[in-house]
């Protein structure tokens, strides 16, 4: 009865993080890329029945389910090494292939259309785990079926497990380059306000960041989908490693994620990593000898923003703070020294945090794969709930204002079902996000418990309704 | 009288037939010189050769001697020698009789005990003396007695004694002849040089071997007539009864005393001036027993010349040393019931008409009778008290024996006038010191009564405090050697066997058991390893202090082997002797604890995985499994969460089976040693109840209100060996940490739960959720205070002390260390994790808990009518009386009181406002508690 946690892989980028996500847990649990437990694994001290199950004796299979509306990404896993770890009937290829054509509502119709066959699959996987905990979502929020068919999934599994928990990882995008996809702002808006209402946890991989990490910290000029997806694999499996090989504490998804989100609104979650190394690095230098990296190295490493995983911005008036911080450690470390670390940290007051509550960094020590070979004697992950999150949201408000504004590319939405009488869905969507920047913002401040928010348009609805709980908008 | 000994004159005859160069004096001094200093033996036959070529028997006698040159000492080649050549019958019988006398000499020599003793010292220059005994040794099988067991070394003895005796009796008989053999011995003895080895040797020439003692003695017995036959034989119930054999001597007694006196011949009887009760010969010591009917008439001594006198004095005192009492020397009878010193002393009275010279010198010498007789008295005493006591006296009897040969020889030389109380004095005075010596440390012994270890122990003192007289000391160390024996036999049986074979009750260790360890109630294992066996401090003798605890657990360990079912195999047998010179014994006691030691740690580490286990229960009882842990407590929850006396321990030994069979614990080898355990009691009553020592501690007292999870621990068995790490105590203190990492973790899920349940809220306009958020805010503080607070137990204490735990272990060397280490482990954990306190601090955190469990519950019940309420007024955007009533349903089922007075919302808000003050005080308070203990202590970690 372990907590088993459905993987769901959306869309294009959802597709190949997955892919990245699933190679690497195969690797760090030994298993083969056709699923068969290779023989060195046989007695090891690890969960793989957290995220696989086993078909026989020593045949892992994933508990992945691959959804795409078009055939392009899945058929290249299909035709990879990999393609035997999956189980053919948990890959859905929309039957005409035509994809969502980078539109939200073109995907969240479709979806709404396949749900039957989509849900017939995660309904068997999920009676084919005994205790199931919750699902993982990757998925992109600037596309079409990621976003879209995503949101509506999410919404689903909200309603048909509520018990469940559900966590996304999910890709922000580049704020840097001029996108392809020129609804990209309304996808996100419509996808945001999903990730707020139905998911419990987002952690958000912003593109932005990543493409400057692998720029600046890898030194690859024009850094490639898997070298990019190659960071994010390791976060999505380094933030699992204490569900994969479990010890004292944070065992289950929810014990890792329930003492980061204070409140059911604030559950975007930032990432760091440190050391990063690509994989041209460890190829090139295999010759290197293993890094002698502390505890304390790693944790200030953490804090410095331009390991984060999230592009915010300069924070101007420098009042965004922590809202709460877990650093999963893996490596050689004693347990003093994290002690050392932390209260070092302190005394500096590297971390900000947040006025209106207790905090602190709380430190999961993590064993690592015995199989992977690292050559980094300690490294981090940092999970954090940062207020300064909320400059991503505001972005996307003022991109989505912008086009809004002009009513622009707003003919694709109208002909699907969900837009067909009006557009009260893209508004109520900015209102969700607007409500969660102030949130954020809120948080910075220690008046936080008595803040309310305030309506960026009138509306009819007295202040007094807003108090008692009254309805939305 | 010819001036020369028969060898000599054999030797000068030969010489003078060959005209060669030697004198027999230089042959003498060839065949007598020390083995470095002698001629090769091939040169020393060529001397012989050379002087005996013109005998027609030469061919012969010439291999003979090669023969015996080869395997044996010279001058006993060169004694044959003479005997093949010599005219003279009396040197016939010579080798003979010289292998008689070299095994009677040879006892001291050989026995190391006696290496210092009078007759070796003396004899020490002689290389006669020397190389008869170690002839002997070749020789005779009589002299096995230096390596013998005890008991065929005491047959020996006795065999040796009663040669002894006839060659005395001989000697005695031969009073009144003359023969040419004697006189020529008068000359040799006369030989100022060298003394000793001639008196040794000498007057032994004329003494027939046993073996030709039938005839012999039929001979002497003729001409002696019945009077000698009964000295003899009383002579002979003296020196045996005084030695301690169990000869009964009753018919022989008898006969004796009247014998006595009339031994004393023309010496008139003086009547001592007090009798000996008779009742004090008890030990069949003469004591200088007043015997009674041999009036005999008294000589003038005082008119008889001084040489007269002197043979007077003599013969007195050397029955005075054997203890019979005489006429002119009489004991001051002390009083028989005298206490202390007074017992094991006597002093003489001298007859006053003795000349001044003779008394003076008799005077010297008569301390010598007195702590002989003192030694003997205490031997006597002391008989049978012990295998130390019985050992001592022992060595004590060769002592005794070796001293009654030495007066054998000066009698004999007093029966052929050669003895003057010079002579006597200059023979007894190294004999004296050591007697005196002897004497010393066993008054000592006998005064306090000690026996056993302690006598060890005090002779030890004794050899320390001679340091500096080395040949004092090493007589009392051959003393103590020989004492130590059987207790140092007890030792080795322990420390290569594990067995104690201890009639006497001296043995340092000291077996309680009482029950086989099958039949061992539940908690006797604790106490086993530590009270089956004990040291008696009383018990050890003080060269064995130091190492006692290592003897203590050699032993223990080999018994803790023997059942595990193994075989005790000693690595090679140890030769344990006390040696204080060279220390082996230590090196012998180590090397026998260290196998034990290495022996059982191999056994419980190796072959019953000590290690294994103890990581299986760290897993277990201090969750270091946490999937384990979520998975059961998943399985347990609706069990546990019940009334103590409604849950079903088959229930949750079920449900503890799946879980290990399903979670990832399925792959370690000990998963079915884990049980469920629900006791009587929560974890405060239990840690309470031990603060105050309370006696019912054990007994149960009613289940107040206990749910099923404040009672329920998990609990580990083990089978024999690795129970005596893993016993009753250690599993308890597992389980009090366990029961409150337990809680915490319970306390963690519910909040986890509420946390989870809470996020619909997010489906709520942004303006309901502020509602909630003070509560959020609240659950996030519990959530925050107790993931620390197991972060702190879990990562900062157990792991890290753990890890100290498993370092150490990597170097342990034997298994108290092991226990040792885990229990330093497990009390470190204990007191970190605040479970020692007195100031109740696991009180305080058990209230922590508790409020935040309130709390969980109070969510949870309002959850279902604001989440009504929510939904709904999402739906229908419904009046604000129907949120008002959906909430107050559950303040009002809570407290009713309340409901009257207060808004519905606000009584929401107050109540989360109630907790937040109730867990910040808690907390607070619980802060302080800490920074309070913190500075009381300020050693301990911060």
């Amino acid at each position: 009865m372990p907590s088993e946690i459905i993987t769901l892989q959306l869309g294009q980028c959802g597709n190949q993080i997955g892919f990245e996500f699933w190679k690497r847990l195969c690797l760090e649990h030994g298993i083969s890329p056709s699923g068969v437990l290779e023989d060195f694994a046989t007695d090891g001290m690890d969960r793989k029945d957290v995220f696989f199950y086993q078909a026989d004796d020593d045949h892992y299979i994933p508990r992945a389910v691959l959804l795409d509306l078009e055939p392009r990404v899945i058929n290249t896993i299909m035709g990879s090494a990999y393609s035997k770890l999956y189980n053919p009937e948990n890959v859905y290829l929309s039957k005409h292939g035509g994809g969502a054509g980078n539109n939200w509502a073109s995907g969240y119709s479709q979806g709404d259309k396949l749900q039957e066959e989509v849900f017939d699959i995660i309904d068997r996987e999920a009676d084919g785990s005994d205790s199931l905990e919750g699902f993982i979502l990757c998925h992109s929020i600037a596309g079409g079926t990621g976003s879209g068919m995503g949101s509506f999934i999410m919404e689903r599994l909200a309603d048909r497990y509520p018990k469940k928990l559900i966590q996304t990882f999910s890709v922000f995008p580049n704020q840097d380059e001029i996108s392809d996809v020129v609804v990209q702002p309304y996808n996100s808006m419509l996808t945001l306000r999903r990730l707020t209402s139905a998911a419990d946890s987002v952690v958000v991989l912003d593109n932005t960041a990543l493409n400057r990490i692998a720029c600046d910290r890898l030194h690859i000029q024009n850094p490639s989908f898997s070298q990019i997806n190659n960071l994010v694999s390791t976060i999505m499996s380094v933030s699992t490693t204490t569900l994969r090989y479990p010890s004292y504490m944070n065992n289950n998804l929810i014990g890792l994620m329930a003492p980061l989100i204070p409140t059911p609104q604030l559950h975007f979650l930032m990432t760091g990593y440190t050391p990063l190394t690509s994989d041209s690095d460890v190829n090139s230098q295999q010759t290197v000898n293993v890094r002698k990296t502390t505890v304390l190295d790693v944790m200030r490493r953490l804090l410095q923003p331009k390991n984060m995983m999230v592009s915010t911005g300069p924070d101007k008036t420098n009042h965004h703070c922590y809202i709460s911080i877990l650093n999963i450690i893996q490596g050689e470390v004693d347990p003093t020294q994290v002690h050392k670390s932390l209260q070092r940290i302190r005394d500096r007051k590297m971390a900000q945090f947040i006025p209106w509550g207790p905090t602190s960094i709380q430190v999961a020590l993590s064993r690592s794969s015995p199989y992977v070979q690292s050559n980094h004697r300690v490294s981090g992950l940092m999970l954090a709930n940062h207020t300064s999150i909320c400059s991503l949201f505001e972005r996307a408000l003022n991109q989505y204002d912008k086009l809004r504004k002009r009513g622009a590319f707003l003919d694709q939405f109208r002909r699907e079902d969900i837009f067909k009488d009006d557009l009260t869905e893209l508004d109520e969507s900015r209102e969700t996000v607007d409500c969660l920047v102030q949130e954020y913002e809120a948080a910075t401040r220690p008046e936080y418990l008595q803040f309310s928010v305030k309506r960026a348009s009138g509306d009819s609805k007295t202040d007094e309704a807003k108090a008692l709980a009254g309805g939305g908008v | 009288m010819s001036k020369t000994d028969p060898v000599r004159q054999v030797l000068a005859n030969l010489i003078e037939e060959t005209q060669s160069s030697f004198t027999p004096d230089s042959i003498l001094r060839e065949f007598r010189a020390t083995n470095e200093r002698r001629l090769p033996s091939h040169e020393l036959l060529q001397v012989l050769v050379t002087i005996s070529r013109k005998r027609p028997e030469f061919k012969e006698v010439t291999a003979e001697i090669t023969e015996i040159l080869k395997t044996k000492d010279p001058m006993y080649a060169l004694l044959v020698f003479a005997e093949r050549y010599s005219d003279d019958e009396s040197l016939k019988a010579l080798p003979r009789s010289l292998q008689a006398m070299a095994s009677v000499s040879s006892l001291p020599s050989q026995t190391s005990l006696s290496s210092n003793s009078p007759l070796k010292a003396k004899s020490s220059t002689s290389s006669i003396s020397a190389s008869a005994s170690t002839t002997s040794i070749a020789t005779t099988s009589t002299t096995a007695s230096s390596a013998a067991g005890a008991d065929s070394a005491r047959t020996q003895a006795d065999s040796a004694r009663s040669q002894a005796d006839s060659a005395r009796s001989h000697a005695d008989s031969a009073r009144s002849q003359a023969d040419s053999a004697r006189s020529k011995a008068d000359s040799a003895r006369s030989h100022v040089l060298e003394p000793r080895k001639v008196v040794f040797g000498k007057p032994r020439h004329s003494q027939p071997h046993q073996g030709q003692k039938p005839q012999a003695k039929e001979e002497r017995d003729r001409e002696r007539g019945d009077l000698s036959v009964i000295k003899e034989r009383v002579l002979n119930a003296v020196s045996n009864s005084s030695l301690n054999s169990f000869r009964s001597l009753g018919g022989d007694l008898h006969g004796g005393k009247s014998a006595t006196s009339l031994r004393s011949g023309g010496v008139p009887y003086i009547p001592p001036p007090v009798g000996m009760p008779d009742e004090y010969r008890t030990n069949n010591l003469w004591d200088y027993c007043n015997v009674e009917g041999g009036k005999m008439p008294q000589p003038e001594i005082g008119a008889l010349p001084l040489a007269s006198q002197q043979r007077v004095v003599l013969t007195e005192l050397l029955y005075c040393l054997t203890g019979v009492r005489g006429n002119f020397i009489s004991p001051i009878t002390s009083d028989s019931e005298g206490e202390g010193l007074v017992r094991f002393e006597t002093s003489f009275t001298i007859h006053s008409q003795l000349d001044r010279s003779l008394v003076e010198l008799v005077q010297d010498i008569l301390p010598l009778a007195s702590h002989f007789m003192g030694i003997q008295k205490i031997i006597t005493e002391t008989d049978n008290q012990g295998q130390v006591i019985n050992s001592l006296n022992e060595a004590l009897q060769h002592l005794t024996h070796d001293f009654y040969l030495l007066l054998i020889q000066a009698e004999q030389e007093l029966q052929l006038q050669q003895l003057t109380v010079q002579k006597l004095l200059y023979y007894l005075q190294p004999t004296l010191w050591v007697m005196e010596e002897i004497w010393t440390s066993l008054v000592d012994v006998q005064l306090t009564e000690l026996r056993g270890a302690a006598v060890l122990s005090h002779l030890h003192a004794r050899i320390k405090r001679l340091e500096g007289d080395r040949a004092a000391q090493h007589l009392i160390i051959g003393l103590t050697r020989k004492a130590a024996e059987p207790y140092m036999q007890m030792l080795q049986l322990w420390i290569q066997k594990g067995v104690i074979v201890d009639r006497g009750q001296e043995f340092l260790v000291e077996d309680n058991e009482v029950i086989h360890r099958d039949e061992l109630p539940e908690h006797y294992s604790d106490d086993y390893w530590e009270k089956r066996y004990t040291v008696r401090r009383d018990r050890i003798p003080t060269f064995l202090e130091k190492y006692s605890d290592k003897i203590l657990r050699t032993g223990k360990y080999l018994n803790v082997i023997r059942q595990c079912g193994k075989r005790v195999m000693p690595t090679q047998q140890m030769e344990l002797e006390f040696d204080p010179s060279s220390e082996r014994h230590v090196t012998v006691i180590n090397d026998a604890y260290y196998f034990a030691a290495r022996m059982l740690l191999d056994v419980l580490l190796t072959e019953n995985d000590l290690m294994g286990h103890l990581q299986s229960v760290k897993r277990y009882l201090l969750l270091n499994q946490g999937d384990f842990t979520m998975q059961f407590m998943d399985a347990c929850e609706d069990e546990l969460a019940k009334n103590v006396d409604l849950v079903l321990p088959m229930t949750l030994e079920n449900l503890l089976g799946l879980t290990l069979r399903l979670s990832s614990a399925r792959n370690d080898p000990y998963k079915d040693d884990l049980h469920c355990e629900l006791l009587t009691y929560d974890l405060v009553t239990q840690m309470s109840k031990i603060m105050n020592q309370k006696e019912e501690y054990w007994q149960s007292q009613d289940r107040l209100d206990l749910s099923g999870l404040e009672c329920f621990a998990f609990t580990y068995e083990v089978k024999w060996p690795v129970s005596l790490v893993l016993n009753h105590i250690a599993i308890s203190k597992y389980q009090m940490l366990f029961r409150q990492l337990f809680y915490c973790k319970h306390v963690e899920r519910q909040l986890c739960k509420i946390w989870k349940e809470n996020s619909i809220a997010k489906k709520f306009s942004p303006h309901a959720a502020e509602l909630y958020r003070s509560a959020f805010t609240l659950r996030q503080r519990m959530m925050n205070a107790i993931q620390n607070l197991e972060y702190y137990m879990m990562i900062e204490i157990i792991e890290p002390n753990w890890h100290i735990f498993i370092e150490k272990m990597k170097k342990v060397e034997n298994v108290d260390n092991v226990l040792r280490l885990h229990q330093d482990f497990l009390d470190s954990c204990l007191k970190n994790c605040m479970l020692t306190e007195s100031s109740h601090l696991n009180r305080a955190i058990f209230k922590l808990c508790k409020i935040c469990l309130k709390f969980c519950e109070f969510i949870q019940r309002s959850q279902r009518f604001f989440l009504d309420a929510e939904l709904k007024s999402m739906v229908c955007d419904s009046s604000d009386d129907s949120t008002d009533s959906s909430e107050s349903e559950p303040e009002s089922s809570h407290r009713p009181q309340l409901e009257s007075t207060l808004d519905p919302t606000d009584t929401f808000s107050e109540r989360v406002k109630r907790f937040d003050l109730e867990f910040t005080g808690l907390l607070i308070s619980f802060l302080k508690q800490i920074n309070n203990m913190a500075k009381k202590n300020t050693a301990d970690r911060s």
